[in-house]
């Protein structure tokens, strides 16, 4: 199991849609201690990086994938760019693909950069969010 | 009015593993790096750090703070350069944001955040682009 310059292109669709809830947004803004009330009540928008949370249902399909053989534990987080085109909002039923865009090898080390899509289940696009991430194969 | 080298309010905030912990349940991140020292030592790291889109979050809460609403946000990047070393103590780690507003184009703002663990810097190249009215 390796990775190589022919997984690029490789897309992951998260199985299932997300759907966005106010109190999960709450336990959210709580866990990365931010006030904002922008981020609570009936009207709740997500703060930025819950971005990456939706993303990650579809980064689980990528990890899913037996021929690329990559594991949680020996990743490290790069890079991280999120382009917005609307805040997430509580009721949001979103969608996330994730597309493998580059690899690079060093040794044992992978990078892998990978690109999000998430769009409203009807096609509204929502954010895009670039990923870099580095995955160390070798035993310590 | 010009916005251009307007410096944002700082911030510094206080990691501790009961953080990581609770960061790891609100975003279903449970990679055993960000809580287990033996799963930290095994992949080389100095110890259990913080979760990169938790130090992410908290960066741009100078920017988000600053503006009057958080949906103005246009776009958000950074690299994680160095990791947040999180100790299983009660001090914890501390890191401090600061940004700056680098220019100001057909009204967006492009704002440079600098994270400071002690002397380190934890981010590198941190920008977020922000609407202005």
């Amino acid at each position: 199991m390796t990775i190589d310059a022919t997984m690029v292109g490789r897309s992951y669709a998260a199985a299932e849609s997300y759907q966005v809830g106010r109190e999960k947004i709450r336990e959210f803004a709580d866990a990365i201690g931010d006030g904002n009330p922008a981020y609570r009540g009936a009207d709740a928008i997500a703060p930025p990086t819950f971005a990456f949370v939706l993303g990650s249902r579809a980064l689980e399909q990528l990890l899913n994938d037996k021929e690329l053989g990559l594991r949680l534990d020996r990743i490290v987080h790069g890079a991280q760019k999120f382009s917005y085109i609307r805040p997430i909002k509580a009721g949001d039923d979103i969608a996330a693909t994730a597309t493998i865009t580059a690899v690079r090898k060093a040794g044992d080390v992978e990078v892998i950069m990978y690109e999000t899509a998430l769009t409203t289940v009807d096609g509204e696009p929502i954010a895009t969010s670039t990923s870099t991430i580095s995955h160390n194969r070798a035993d310590a | 009015m010009s916005l251009a080298g307007t410096e944002l309010p700082p911030l510094t905030i206080t990691l501790r593993r009961e953080d990581l912990v609770r960061y790891a349940g609100a975003s279903g991140d449970f990679n055993p790096i960000h809580w287990n020292d033996r799963m930290a030592a095994a992949l080389g790291l100095p110890g259990v750090i913080a979760h990169g889109m938790l130090t992410m979050a908290s960066a741009v809460r100078v920017v988000t703070d600053w503006i009057a609403d958080p949906a103005d946000l246009v776009e958000y990047g950074v690299r994680f350069t160095k990791p947040v070393v999180v100790p299983d103590d009660d001090k914890g780690a501390t890191v401090t944001f600061s940004a700056k507003v680098d220019k100001v184009t057909e009204g967006l703002a492009e704002i440079d955040i600098t994270a400071l663990a002690g002397e380190e810097k934890v981010l590198g190249r941190a920008r977020a682009v922000v609407r202005v009215r």
